[in-house]
């Protein structure tokens, strides 16, 4: 996913003038993760921004820069360390075009790195997708492959909204798949349906996509899998259209259960399925603890939770 | 730029507009007590600092003002309606009526759009300034603030990155004293200029109840944003002589008070350098003084008749199209 990442940035530098990145560490070093590797060197230093440690500030120069035309692509080095920027996140960048009644626009993306697996602790490992998820005014997506790395972050920059880009990071070394040279775009919006089957319906996004679909394939369930992509707005259709088709729902999430993403979906359900439903709605997710390290295997939904949860949904009656 | 033959032009103008300020605001504030508006954040006894800035910027010039500006925009040339439409939420109002009042966008006129949490403007004024000289625009961008500002950490972002970016940014901060019931002196122990210093940056104190004072300080710092040497802190120092908004008793936090037409009130300061210049006496400032308030009256009541904007626009520019969520919680609410 990284490659993907790197050179979909690299090919929209390269037809865009007036993209520009910044962030921590993104330019000489190409990133703690590498994902700007390379672009500092090729578009040069007032293009790929090492900033001052301060995130605020790297989302409220991205704000201003966009009110001005420039498509800012800032970057905070973990999710965790977002918070600063909290202030400038919800009352700057998600509602600018509200209270300017619609003359301020900002298409800028904000890209993150978020998620555990990768022996982080508590601050290089959260699942703060929620948070912004509960903001009118941002759109927050997660792709769970390359493909869609690069087909959302193309049409997350082409996007005219303020785009929250949430990166799993313990898929950026993972999968490696190919990714096809020319440009293509993945709908914002839009779920995409990895598995089909009519046992039972499993929703999931982000990191958990590979860890839902190594799990169903063996244990051979007769599952319907979305990975919504986009997380706000959720793409309701398929998640009805889905829960209707099988009756049984489960979702999986990393992020704590109490308020997550879950939450949502199985209110969603619930409100316009219901009669279609055999079985509770169950939820996987990691637990309401701060991400612990030495123990992240237990905090992480795998295998044997998700089972769980399956065959309590399967079995009811 | 002020030279000698226009000079009379300039400084006439910036106090008609220091006049028009103060009536206007004399005006809201009467309004809010009589219940026909709903609050209000008044800047009397800043119309110098206001003025003073406004002269020193070209109309390309880009504004990331606060919630107490009236008179610099006054100076620069929006429309009291404009002003007024925001204050009552009407329909014409270009936030559509969603913001609360003294929360002004002006697009035209280079304001951007003010938010309440204080000093969230400045980040964004860097920014706005890294990306206009990417653009190769030879333009200066301003962020105005109160005193209590400086203690956030978005000042301390702000002017930091300016710095370091060497950015064409002022900041100007309009200390008036107060930050709703504390004192400067318990919001910082050193003076706010200095504070310049500890950024690498230029810091200028300025007496912000002299227009011309707070005039040439500003073109000081345009001078050195437009030529590159980056950026200014200008500290404009004034007294806030009404509450902090139409909700605040400011009797129950201090009692010290600069009374309307003593000799600290910057209308009177300007009134006394424009006489001595020869450019007005008390006959024209009674004039201008009654011209204002006869604009101001009739323009409140004729924007008070605009109604309010229609209910199906609150679920409008969320986004640049409704999604289904919003989609459907109109349909439900509407």
């Amino acid at each position: 996913m990284v490659q993907a990442l790197n050179s979909t940035l690299d090919h929209i530098m390269s037809g865009d003038n007036s993209v520009i990145l910044l962030g921590e560490d993104i330019g000489k070093d190409g990133g703690v993760f590498r994902v700007t590797e390379g672009l500092q060197a090729k578009y040069g230093e007032e293009r790929v921004i090492d900033t001052p440690l301060v995130e605020l500030g790297i989302v409220g120069m991205s704000v201003g820069m966009s009110l001005m035309g420039v498509k800012a692509i800032p970057e905070i080095q973990f999710q965790d360390f977002i918070y600063t920027a909290f202030d400038q996140i919800i009352n700057q960048m998600a509602k600018m075009r509200y209270r300017s009644g619609g003359g301020f626009t900002l298409p800028m993306v904000l890209r993150t790195p978020y998620g555990g697996g990768i022996k982080g602790g508590l601050y290089h490992s959260q699942s703060g997708e929620a948070y912004f998820a509960h903001t009118a005014g941002l759109v927050v997506v997660t792709p769970s492959n390359p493909y869609d790395a690069k087909g959302l972050l193309i049409s997350s920059v082409e996007s005219p909204d303020p785009v929250i880009f949430l990166e799993p990071k313990r898929l950026y070394r993972a999968a490696k798949i190919e990714v096809p040279d020319e440009d293509y775009r993945v709908k914002i919006g839009e779920a995409a349906r990895p598995m089909e089957g009519d046992d039972l319906t499993i929703i999931t996004y982000g990191a958990m996509v590979p860890t839902v679909l190594n799990t169903v394939k063996k244990n051979n369930l007769n599952a319907d899998v979305l990975d919504l992509r986009t997380l706000l707005p959720m793409d309701v259709n398929a998640i009805i259209s889905s829960a209707k088709k099988t009756g049984r729902v489960v979702i999986v999430h990393e992020a704590p259960r109490t308020l997550g993403m879950g939450a949502e979906i199985s209110a969603l359900i619930s409100e316009r399925a219901i009669e279609y439903l055999y079985a509770p709605i169950l939820r996987v997710t990691g637990p309401d603890i701060p991400f612990p390290y030495r123990l992240e295997d237990y905090y992480m939904p795998g295998e044997t939770r998700i089972m769980k949860a399956v065959k309590r949904v399967m079995e009811f009656r | 730029m002020v030279n000698e033959q226009n000079e009379k032009d300039v400084f006439v103008r910036a106090y008609t507009a220091m006049v028009l300020s103060r009536t206007f605001d004399k005006k809201i504030v009467m309004a809010q007590r009589q219940g026909r508006i709903g609050f209000y954040t008044p800047s009397i006894g800043q119309e110098a600092t206001q003025v003073g800035l406004s002269m020193a910027l070209d109309h390309d010039d880009v504004i990331f003002q606060y919630y107490r500006d009236v008179a610099l925009m006054i100076h620069r040339g929006v429309p009291i309606e404009v002003i007024l439409d925001q204050i009552m939420g009407n329909a014409e109002d270009e936030s559509k009526g969603r913001q609360m009042p003294s929360h002004y966008t002006a697009k035209k006129y280079n304001f951007m759009s003010v938010q309440s949490p204080v000093a969230t403007n400045l980040p964004l004024a860097v920014g706005a300034a890294y990306a206009l000289r990417y653009q190769k625009k030879n333009t200066v961008v301003v962020a105005t603030f109160g005193d209590g500002s400086t203690s956030t950490p978005d000042f301390h972002a702000a002017m930091n990155l300016a710095a370091v970016f060497n950015l064409p940014v002022i900041f100007l901060c309009e200390n008036n004293g107060w930050a709703i019931s504390l004192p400067t002196e318990k919001q910082t122990k050193v003076e706010i200029s200095e504070k310049a210093a500890a950024y690498g940056m230029k810091g200028i104190k300025v007496d912000g109840n002299n227009f011309i004072e707070t005039y040439k300080a500003t073109m000081e710092a345009v001078e050195r944003a437009r030529s590159g040497k980056g950026p200014t802190l200008i500290d404009a120092i004034s007294f806030r002589m009404g509450a902090h908004s139409t909700s605040d008793d400011p009797s129950k936090y201090r009692s010290q008070t600069v009374e309307e037409g003593s000799e600290k009130d910057p209308i009177t300061v300007a009134e006394e350098q424009l006489k001595s210049l020869g450019y007005l006496n008390d006959s024209l400032i009674a004039k201008i003084k009654e011209e204002s308030t006869k604009m101001v009256n009739d323009k409140f009541d004729i924007q008070e008749k605009i109604p309010a904007p229609v209910p199906s626009t609150m679920f409008d520019d969320v986004y640049a199209e409704k999604n289904w969520i919003i989609k459907e919680e109109e349909d439900d609410i509407l």
